[in-house]
């Protein structure tokens, strides 16, 4: 029965014809635009986590704590929540450091009477921390220590670029669903078309009792057809665009995101966009409607 | 197996009210051939609609094979279609199918298994007649095997009641005889059948029961 549905549905659609194309084009279109999105947006993603993973607070402390003060602050901010990881940067640590910095110029640090430069604390806060309410509360809890003198470093900017990413997926899928409606009303067209073209089927159909679902099931199906195509032809295109684009953009992609290479849609990223197609064009065939029965 | 009570079916033109059947009253028992009798409008049309339940009547009870038709919920409609065999003036075959995918479709819509199919077919077109035309398209088809053709799709799913709304309407004398002897082969075979016309002297050389309707009223019942 099912193979004869199939069959039903491939004929339906040879008599759609170019109404068919332009369904199945508006459906590649909106899953290629949605994929594009999803794919840009993914990528952003896995920069913003890199980057969390970066962040790092920047206690100084004051001049004249001692070593021995440094070491027993460093204990107490470890055992405060938000806090994974605190690394004690000495004095003379933080002066090799600043002459590393000046390279052949280091020598003007040489001619310092003093070191100018405080102990600090390089605290790698945890998932928690580092989102910006743990940073800000973070931040303030260190900020209230005596021996601190300032707190530098945060997630903010981090935080910017992950709300450019949620901004991104928005406008993405509302742009998808507007295509996605689109491609429903052309593939509802499409199938009122067929609809003409098989009258007489559905009313041999009905006059002899099928069943309603195997008289709407050809419909259906060719609908479900129609958005599998249209989605395969997307995820091509995605695919081609990836492989033809991706090579060229992640030399400025690892300058400004610092990610070594752009990634293509997951496995299951690219399920549910045929899944997606599917689903819009056999949404299309359903409410596609003929003559109702008295 | 058809029972018919107090029927009316009236269509609304506008503010204006036309009765196309009006008090309509019979009974035919299972295995009768009847002839529905009547000018075009008189409502055969229109009665045999109702029985299929392809239209429900403003007023009256409608009682076919044991089904409450004006009723019946749409799942039960198709079983009720089922059971039954309609043949129409104009055959409806399907246009780009032949003869045989004609037959075949509509077993396969009912599910019947595969193996099955072919057998069926071919015993429904040899009992009209029509076994070496299997191949040919409607449109190489006579008026007369086009409507020997449809009587193959109706009688392929074994159905106990035939109704055929004029099926010799559009035919000469010669063609019109060898449908109307199918049908009369169908009915010896066991089937129900009601058979309407507008031919007068066809019900006549039938010689079998004949409701005459008139202007929507049976006012006749005779044979």
């Amino acid at each position: 029965m099912l193979g004869f549905l199939i069959g039903e549905a491939l004929r339906d659609l040879r008599r759609a014809g170019r109404v068919a194309v332009s369904a199945i084009l508006l459906i590649t279109l909106s899953l290629a635009a949605l994929g594009a999105f999803w794919l840009v947006s993914s990528n952003i993603g896995q920069a913003t986590d890199q980057w969390r993973n970066r962040v790092r607070i920047i206690v100084f402390l004051k001049r004249d704590a001692s070593t021995a003060e440094g070491h027993a602050v460093a204990d107490r901010v470890t055992a405060m929540p938000g806090v994974a990881t605190v690394r004690y940067v000495s004095k003379t640590e933080a002066l090799g450091t600043l002459k590393q910095v000046l390279g052949k110029d280091a020598s003007v640090a040489d001619q310092l009477p003093v070191n100018p430069l405080p102990a600090s604390l390089e605290i790698t806060p945890t998932a928690e921390g580092a989102t910006p309410d743990g940073a800000r509360a973070l931040i303030a809890r260190l900020a209230a220590l005596p021996e601190v003198d300032e707190v530098g470093g945060g997630s903010q900017w981090i935080e910017r670029l992950a709300q450019g990413r949620r901004l991104l997926n928005v406008v993405g899928a509302g742009v998808g669903a507007v295509l996605a409606l689109a491609a429903i009303l052309t593939v509802t067209t499409a199938t009122t078309l067929v609809l003409h073209a098989r009258r007489q089927e559905m009313e041999i159909m009905r006059l002899v009792g099928a069943p309603e679902l195997v008289v709407r099931m050809p419909l259906l199906l060719q609908g479900m057809m129609q958005g599998l195509l249209g989605a395969m032809i997307a995820i091509w295109a995605l695919i081609g665009g990836f492989t033809l684009v991706g090579p060229r953009l992640e030399p400025l992609v690892h300058q400004t995101l610092g990610i070594e290479r752009l990634t293509f849609l997951r496995p299951d990223n690219v399920v549910a966009l045929m899944v997606a197609g599917t689903v819009l064009g056999g949404l299309g065939g359903w409410l596609a409607r003929g003559r109702r029965e008295p | 197996m058809i029972e018919l009570h107090r029927v009316w079916r009236v269509f609304s033109v506008g503010p204006v009210k036309v009765p196309a059947l009006s008090d309509v009253s019979f009974r035919i028992g299972k295995g009768e051939f009847v002839t529905l009798h009547g000018a075009s409008g008189a409502g055969k049309t229109t009665l045999l609609r109702l029985l299929y339940r392809d239209d429900l009547p403003t007023e009256g009870e409608i009682q076919v094979l044991g089904y409450d038709v004006p009723k019946l919920a749409r799942g039960q409609v198709a079983a009720l279609r089922r059971s039954i065999g309609v043949v129409f003036q104009d055959a409806k075959l399907l246009p780009g199918r032949t003869v045989y995918e004609n037959v075949a479709f509509v077993l396969r819509v009912l599910g019947t298994p595969r193996r099955e199919i072919t057998p069926r077919v071919f015993d429904a077109l040899r009992a009209v007649g029509m076994s070496s035309r299997a191949q040919a398209y409607p449109a190489q088809l006579s008026q007369g095997e086009a409507q020997r053709a449809a009587l193959a799709r109706a009688i392929a799913r074994k159905p106990l009641l035939l109704l055929a709304d004029e099926p010799t309407g559009s035919l000469d004398e010669t063609m019109a005889g060898e449908v109307l002897d199918v049908i009369k082969d169908i009915w010896t075979g066991g089937t129900t059948v009601l058979f309407a016309t507008h031919q007068h002297s066809l019900a006549v050389a039938l010689r079998q029961r004949t409701l005459v309707l008139q202007g929507g009223r049976v006012v006749k019942d005779e044979g």
